[in-house]
């Protein structure tokens, strides 16, 4: 694996210049809010913050994404083309969890049947570079109890880890090393660099403070869809959906169309099973007619459904339903009660 | 690689009011480019998103049969946005198909078996592509017996009025068609889909029953079946659930860990036993 070492001072300057040649967006601040935006012209992102409050999936899976335009016939509305495709661009400063998000997108977009281009194409274009959290932002960070760690290169074309007053940069596939040509100036690491590496992720796992058994859980969702708990857990949800929004693996989402005039596009929004309308059919049969059916759904799904059909948990551990649910529902009590059930 | 959202442009060929109360008729669409109707290669049971632009899309059963080539029917009742503005289209008019979606009927099981069909009202639509599958003459031989059991609740809401004709006269049907209640000018049957299913009696000897028809009459039918000694593997049957994209994306039609789109529609009654009840 190519490797290179470089100071911090320079980080910076690096990702400005690559966003001279192709569009990088990257982790600015603006007002009270750290969001991922495209760098404007001599603009640099920023290198250290916590994290975002929402979760960079909406690269790939936007909130709300033309899919075809259509246009008015003599014979009625006729597809007029479908979306443009996505340009080649770079994303920096996506922290491990949600970089792992995107490996469990693949797993549901990227199907061997019924492939979603709209996601694979902006996904084959881009070049995650992510940041590694050296030292956990987060009282609320649970990566390490859902396959990933603080350090992960996973779903990352380029993984940076902080080492001191330098930064190793790990160019994990053929799509990071595409980028080189602008750490040139830097050398490799050498093994004193890879085995500081180490004790800087050994340190930062051992930093992460909040551990749930969301490994053990599935075979008790597997025989418990009937149990009382499902009554507890809903009573103070407002179904706002600000849990599913800001989660790095919800997925879910509706098609809906709008017209102006003679032309109009198919559009895919963000939706959320903590929605009403998310099920409820044109009879007004609703198959989860409460909030209790609804939230048995998201627990479900992170914790069963997902890992019944891939084989993994849909939860990064990145902490965001936890830390912006209006009412304080905690995902973390809610998998640890269920370990006891 | 095709882009599985962007549907075929059909033509509106021909629309048939299907019932007295005029809210179900069925559209025959036709392919725009010829060449789109081999890539939509279909099997009974299966579904596909009726596509109007500016409306949106709607998941339908398709009525037609394989066997019937050039175009594909849909059976629809007027409810919601999508298929009030189908209603109130006029033949030649183009709309969008995106499709064959979910399983199907399972051919190759029912395939030297006896197969009893049961259907109760508009939920008659992919039973009449399998049955219509069945007795074409290119497959009939592959099949045992063929049972009928049809009812509507009175006889103006029974669909497929012509072919329910010619199917009568054939002798390798036995078509029983029921009303829950006749008029002044009905000769038939009348009594509910359970009741009929209790009279003919199939026998569950190397037999499989394919039924649909709405919650209430399902309910009761089943037990007629089990008392006939028919299987869960043996009760075939096809669940609706409301969709978007149809291909196990969008994240709505779950039941437990399976997709009515994408793993469904049809299931045998041992499979739904596996799922949780939430449909």
């Amino acid at each position: 694996m190519e490797t290179r070492v470089i100071k911090e001072d320079k980080l910076a300057g690096i990702i400005e210049r690559m966003s001279q040649d192709m569009p990088v967006f990257a982790p600015v601040r603006e007002e009270d809010n750290i969001l991922f935006k495209q760098l404007e012209k001599g603009q640099t992102p920023l290198i250290r913050f916590a994290n975002s409050k929402n979760a960079p999936k909406n690269f790939f899976f936007p909130h709300s994404e033309q899919m075809m335009k259509f246009t008015r016939t003599e014979n009625g509305m006729a597809f007029a083309g479908a979306a443009e495709g996505a340009k080649e661009s770079v994303l920096f400063g996506v922290r491990p969890c949600d970089a792992h998000s995107y490996l469990l997108l693949d797993m549901l977009f990227d199907q061997k049947e019924y492939r979603d281009l709209y996601y694979i194409d902006k996904r084959e274009k881009t070049v995650v570079i992510s940041l590694a959290c050296v030292h956990p932002p987060y009282s609320t960070c649970f990566c390490t109890s859902v396959d990933g760690s603080p350090t992960a290169a996973d779903g990352a074309d380029i993984l940076l880890t902080q080492i001191g007053t330098d930064y190793l940069a790990e160019f994990i596939t053929p799509k990071g090393e595409k980028l080189l040509k602008y750490f040139a100036d830097a050398l490799r690491a050498d093994d004193n660099v890879l085995a500081a590496k180490k004790a800087v992720a050994d340190q930062a796992a051992r930093e992460i403070k909040s551990h749930i058994p969301a490994k053990a859980v599935k075979p008790i969702l597997d025989v418990n869809f009937e149990h009382p708990f499902w009554n507890t857990i809903h009573q103070k949800c407002l179904a706002c959906g600000t849990c599913t929004f800001l989660c790095p693996t919800c997925h879910c989402f509706d098609i809906s169309d709008e017209v102006k005039g003679n032309d109009g596009v198919r559009l895919r929004n963000w939706d959320s099973c903590m929605f009403p309308l998310f099920t409820k059919e044109t009879s007004g049969h609703n198959p989860r007619s409460s909030q209790k059916e609804r939230w048995r759904q998201r627990a479900m799904h992170k914790f069963k459904y997902f890992v019944d059909n891939f084989n993994a948990i849909a939860c990064v551990g990145c902490g965001r339903c936890v830390m912006y649910c209006p009412v304080n529902i905690d995902i973390r009590k809610i998998v640890e009660a269920i370990s006891k059930l | 690689m095709e882009n599985p959202y962007i549907p075929y442009p059909v033509k509106v060929a021909k629309i048939i009011t299907e019932v007295d109360t005029k809210d179900i008729k069925t559209f025959r669409l036709e392919f725009v480019n010829k060449e789109d109707e081999a890539k939509f290669a279909y099997t009974p049971g299966q579904f596909a998103e009726l596509s109007i632009f500016g409306k949106g899309e709607s998941p339908i059963g398709i009525a037609s049969s394989p066997t019937q080539p050039g175009y594909i029917e849909f059976t629809v009742q007027r409810a919601g946005v999508v298929t009030s503005e189908l209603h109130d289209m006029e033949a030649g008019t183009l709309m969008g198909v995106r499709g064959p979606l979910g399983n199907s009927w399972p051919i190759a099981y029912l395939e030297g078996k006896n197969v009893v069909i049961v259907g109760g009202g508009f939920a008659f639509t992919t039973l009449r592509s399998l049955l219509n599958y069945m007795i074409h003459e290119s497959n009939r031989a592959r099949f045992g017996n063929i049972t009928v059991i049809y009812g509507a609740r009175n006889p103006g809401l029974l669909l497929y009025k012509d072919e329910l004709e010619v199917w009568a006269k054939r002798s390798d049907i036995n078509l029983n068609v029921t009303v829950d209640k006749g008029d002044a000018g009905w000769k038939g049957r009348e009594g509910f889909v359970p009741t009929v299913c209790k009279e003919v009696a199939p026998s569950s000897e190397n037999a499989v029953t394919v039924i649909c028809g709405p919650p209430i009459m399902i309910r009761f039918t089943l037990p007629v079946f089990f008392n006939l000694g028919f299987s869960n593997e043996n009760i075939i049957t096809s669940l609706e659930m409301r969709m978007k994209c149809g291909i196990g994306k969008c994240g709505r039609c779950n039941v437990g860990s399976k997709y009515v789109c994408k793993d469904g529609p049809v299931f045998s009654l041992a499979e739904l036993d596996k799922l949780t009840k939430e449909y």
